[in-house]
């Protein structure tokens, strides 16, 4: 019995000197490599999904020891090229004391050839922060798109840094839609835009929505209606033009203002899980009462696309401007 | 020796104390885990229609009779009645039934929606109808 209580206590006191000398273990501290040669970093600064049109920003930055040369010149290849007005900046910025990025030009303005955008330097410096934007190009939606950069010194030596890769919405955005009451009322999912009467008669099938200010009942105001709405009830004195009767299925939203399409400080991003995921079921055919900063999801009649409609603007004359993102529920 | 009957008669009077302290009887609780008090108030203090969006829907405030235990709300013009949210505010320990889960269709204003509600002792049972009318 004593025995087995000593081999006990021997086992206890061994468990609790391992604790001990495990939780003594010491990190030593090692001092950082001193930059000895060409080094280079990356940032994406874009948040959000990535639109075909739209800018996505990186900040390059990149630094040699001044015993070593001088930089050369900086390269970003896309494994799809960008579209028109992708360009790496000429220009380094600092922030100052204030928080204002300030630029100090340091080369010449980038050229883009094909996938590759090259920008030279023009001034002695070891070290530049540049901004790349890539324009997403139409043909990357829904694909995934990745990015070298690559920086060369003076001494012969490049030093690279892998950004990605990126998933590419397979949305589509167009903002700035205006629409306006007995005129530019009908709304297109399809082509993404506004048409009057005449127009929309002869692109009756891609009429989506109908935009319409009554100021009675006071609660109506702005709507965006489907042509296969009750037309006594939700277009009073809307005179459809022939064939347009779609039945557009609209769901009425109050604080999703995607930041894209609201062009504000706001920090809410619609992405195409959201759009895949929308319950459209019992939706109505219309949607009444709206004001700046609401938005409407809306499913196109024959289910092809799918829309999240921002209301930017509204004015009580009867016009409004709004903008969209569209997903296309076909498209692989 | 005396001292150790003392000791042991204070912890056999100590054990009978913690056998009815053991057995003191639990608040009771109903099906779902709530509180059956005392109160036998039963009723509808306040009532509210969210949309889609979370938004009031309510035109004017709900007309709430306790008495004829009804409800009468007036809703915007181009409400989508299909997919509305009921919030009820009941007297203090009441409980609703059924209880509201989601979304309720209120389309079919023929046919008013109903909800009892349950006192705090869970005896007194109230079915209040919902009329919902488009402004």
């Amino acid at each position: 019995m004593n025995m087995r209580k000593h081999i006990f206590k021997t086992i206890i006191a061994a468990g609790l000197w391992a604790v001990t000398l495990t939780s003594c273990e010491k990190d030593e501290y090692k001092v950082p490599d001193p930059v000895s040669a060409l080094s280079n970093d990356c940032i994406k600064r874009t948040l959000g999904p990535n639109i075909a049109s739209l800018p996505i920003e990186f900040v390059y930055a990149m630094a040699i020891p001044k015993s070593k040369g001088k930089l050369a010149f900086a390269e970003v290849t896309a494994s799809i090229p960008g579209a028109a007005g992708t360009f790496l900046e000429h220009r380094s910025f600092y922030t100052n004391s204030s928080g204002v990025d300030v630029p100090v030009t340091v080369g010449t303005p980038s050229v883009t050839n094909g996938a590759t955008t090259k920008m030279n330097f023009t001034v002695d410096t070891s070290a530049a922060s540049l901004r790349y934007y890539y324009i997403v190009p139409n043909e990357a939606r829904g694909q995934k798109v990745k990015f070298t950069f690559s920086v060369t010194a003076s001494d012969g030596t490049t030093a690279y840094y892998e950004m990605g890769p990126y998933d590419v919405s397979k949305m589509e955005i167009k903002r700035n839609i205006a629409v306006s009451n007995n005129n530019m009322a009908f709304l297109s999912i399809a082509d993404m835009t506004s048409y009057n009467a005449t127009s929309a008669a002869s692109n009756a099938a891609k009429i989506d929505l109908v935009y319409l200010y009554r100021t009675t009942p006071t609660t109506f105001t702005h709507g965006l209606v489907a042509p296969g709405a009750d037309a006594a009830l939700y277009l009073p004195g809307v005179t459809l033009p022939s064939g347009v009767n779609n039945a557009t299925k609209v769901i009425k939203v109050f604080s999703l203002q995607d930041r894209n399409l609201a062009q504000m400080q706001f920090g809410i991003y619609v992405d195409d899980i959201d759009m895949q995921k929308v319950d459209f079921n019992n939706a109505p055919l219309h949607a009444v009462g709206l004001r700046a900063e609401n938005g409407v999801w809306v499913e196109t009649a024959d289910k092809k696309y799918r829309a999240y409609v921002f209301i930017n603007s509204v004015n009580a004359n009867g016009s409004a401007v709004v903008s969209m993102l569209r997903y296309d529920m076909t498209a692989k | 020796m005396k001292n150790k009957i003392n000791i042991k008669g204070i912890f056999a009077m100590m054990m009978v104390a913690s056998l009815f302290l053991g057995c003191q009887k639990d608040f009771p609780v109903d099906e779902d885990g709530l509180l059956i008090t005392f109160r036998r108030e039963c009723f509808v203090s306040n009532f509210e229609l969210l949309g889609n969006d979370f938004v009031s829907v309510r035109n004017g405030v709900p007309i709430i009779d306790t008495v004829a235990q009804t409800i009468n709300v007036t809703v915007n013009f181009g409400t989508d009645l299909k997919n509305l949210y009921p919030q009820f505010t009941l007297a203090t320990d009441c409980k609703l039934d059924p209880k509201i889960t989601g979304k309720v269709d209120f389309s079919d204003l023929a046919n008013p929606k109903t909800w009892t509600v349950v006192s705090g002792d869970r005896q007194v049972r109230k079915a209040y109808k919902v009329f919902v009318k488009v402004q």
